[in-house]
């Protein structure tokens, strides 16, 4: 039978594995979730077309991701222009009948892409927790009714999207967290105390979820009562936040 | 040992103060007949008030509030000029066509950059108290469950300070804040045109239709947009509680819902002789 491999070496080596894979694990692959969702609300409104622009780490620009029609794909916006601009910037849904009149309308932008619409009904994509972007229908058809309605929908549509993106993001979160910790313990640091470091890393958008890993870690150290003790705790909560009304 | 706050209640302590005309129907003559809503300070907290619109006219102040680490709360006041969108223009604009006397303060809360604007949100409203404005107007709203507290304590601070907040639901559903709290006038769009015509709905959160669908608002650079959606009717309520308020100036936040509830043009008077079962 041979040897088993030292932890460390197999730390080691994971570390390695990450760092090879560098930015490719840099940025959560949700492209098939955009592009369907980008589909399904073209199809839904009957319109010209859907985009998706989700908001950039330092919150300044809208970047579209995804749309039906491809040309804006990789266009940034500033927060501060256009009609997409203000819907994240009020997080209130928008429907606008003539754009011409509508001095918010980025008409450069469109112009770039080679498509101008008539009509334009804007959601933001937003949790309870944070605004991620925000989606567009450009020329919705006759049939998708007067603009209030068309409101109400996009909205409706807007949410189960947003928290698709959101669990998206926080499990590749978690995942890069985790693994920036294990290149750490494979230099000689604690786990529990690495993870905090990821925690406390700057910048990083997803630092509470870290920070809880970096508690459970700690846990683990401990006894099964106190384990146990922790997480009658952490349900007792969840119950709570559970029955609270929205 | 008496109980807190029951020295309150002590007879030469407890001021007098005036009921509503119950023994009569409130009427609209009562209530806003030739006020104009002089004397009455009104915050527009939203993405700023351009004071050149002919719609809007003078400004009494302005200000912006932006993320300071070093500061208080993390925010900071600073002198501010003009509207980033034309929509605090267009609210501003609504409340100037129903209280023309008005003194309008402008309140920026938006920037070029997302991150704090709960923060920044959270500090026009502590502002606008601060201050003393008698009706705050938020056609913004926030759906961000981290800030219920915050704005909840922001909420109840003005509603005992008689300060009439008036909030604008999300314009599509689901809860948002301030406009969730039941001390806050949270109002939503009809379909009609009339100013001053609005509705009560006895089942919240949105209490109060005013105003907000294909209605014509004041724009950026002058200009005037056709808009739908529940920030345009909030400023309509926001508008007749500060013409309401410079002829009643000592009414609290819940004599004036029963007001409104009492003019609401769904809500029709008791018949003769009704009364309420013991």
């Amino acid at each position: 039978m041979p040897d088993r491999p030292d932890p460390v070496d197999v730390l080691r080596e994971l570390a390695t594995l990450a760092d090879q894979l560098g930015g490719a694990i840099g940025a959560p692959d949700d492209g098939e979730l955009l592009g369907a969702a980008v589909t399904a609300g073209r199809a839904m409104f009957d319109a010209r077309s859907c985009s998706i622009a989700l908001l950039d780490d330092d919150q300044e620009e809208l970047v579209y991701r995804a749309a039906t029609d491809e040309a804006i794909v990789g266009v940034r916006l500033p927060v501060s222009r256009g009609i997409a601009g203000w819907v994240v910037s009020a997080g209130q849904a928008t429907a606008v009948d003539d754009v011409a009149r509508d001095p918010r309308f980025a008409r450069d932008v469109a112009e770039s892409v080679g498509y101008v619409p008539t009509s334009i009904v804007v959601a933001p994509l937003q949790t309870a927790r944070d605004v991620l972007g925000a989606i567009s229908v450009l020329d919705p058809g006759e049939g998708s009714g007067p603009s209030a309605r068309r409101l109400d929908q996009l909205g409706a549509y807007a949410e189960p999207v947003a928290l698709a993106i959101e669990s998206s993001r926080r499990f590749w979160d978690v995942g890069r967290a985790l693994l920036a910790s294990v290149e750490a313990v494979a230099d000689g640091e604690e786990l529990h105390a690495a993870l905090r470091a990821a925690a406390d890393r700057p910048g990083d958008p997803r630092a509470d979820l870290a920070a809880m890993a970096a508690q459970l870690a700690e846990l683990g150290g401990y006894g099964p009562p106190e384990r146990q003790a922790a997480g009658d705790l952490i349900e007792a909560f969840l119950v709570y936040l559970r029955s609270r009304p929205g | 040992m008496k109980p807190a706050w029951s020295s309150h209640f002590e007879p030469g302590t407890l001021p007098d103060v005036t009921a509503l005309p119950l023994d009569a129907p409130i009427s609209r003559s009562w209530a806003w007949g030739g006020a104009t809503g002089a004397g009455v300070r009104v915050a527009v907290i939203d993405s700023g008030v351009d004071p050149a619109h002919p719609a809007v006219g003078r400004l009494a102040g302005a200000v912006a509030i932006e993320l300071d680490a070093d500061a208080p709360q993390g925010v900071r006041v600073v002198p501010a000029e003009g509207d980033m969108f034309g929509h605090g223009t267009a609210c501003a604009g609504v409340i100037r066509s129903i209280a023309p006397d008005a003194e309008l303060y402008s309140v920026r809360v938006l920037g070029r950059n997302l991150k704090g604007r709960g923060s920044a949100f959270a500090g026009g409203l502590r502002w606008a108290i601060e201050q003393g404005m008698h009706v705050v107007n938020m056609s913004l709203s926030t759906r961000k469950r981290d800030y219920f507290a915050l704005f909840h304590e922001l909420a109840d601070e003005a509603y005992f300070r008689n300060i009439m907040l008036v909030c604008a639901v999300d314009n599509v559903q689901g809860p948002t804040y301030p406009s969730q709290y039941s001390s806050v006038f949270s109002v939503a769009a009809h379909s009609r045109d009339d100013p001053f015509g609005f509705d009560y709905n006895p089942s919240p959160p949105a209490e109060f239709g005013a105003p907000g669908i294909d209605v014509e608002v004041a724009w950026l650079d002058g200009s005037t947009l056709r808009a739908t959606g529940n920030s345009f009717a909030a400023p309509h309520i926001a508008g007749l509680l500060a013409r309401i308020r410079s002829k009643h100036r000592e009414l609290t936040p819940f004599q004036a819902k029963t007001v409104l509830h009492a003019l609401a043009g769904n809500v029709t008077a008791p018949s003769p002789g009704a009364s309420v079962e013991e």
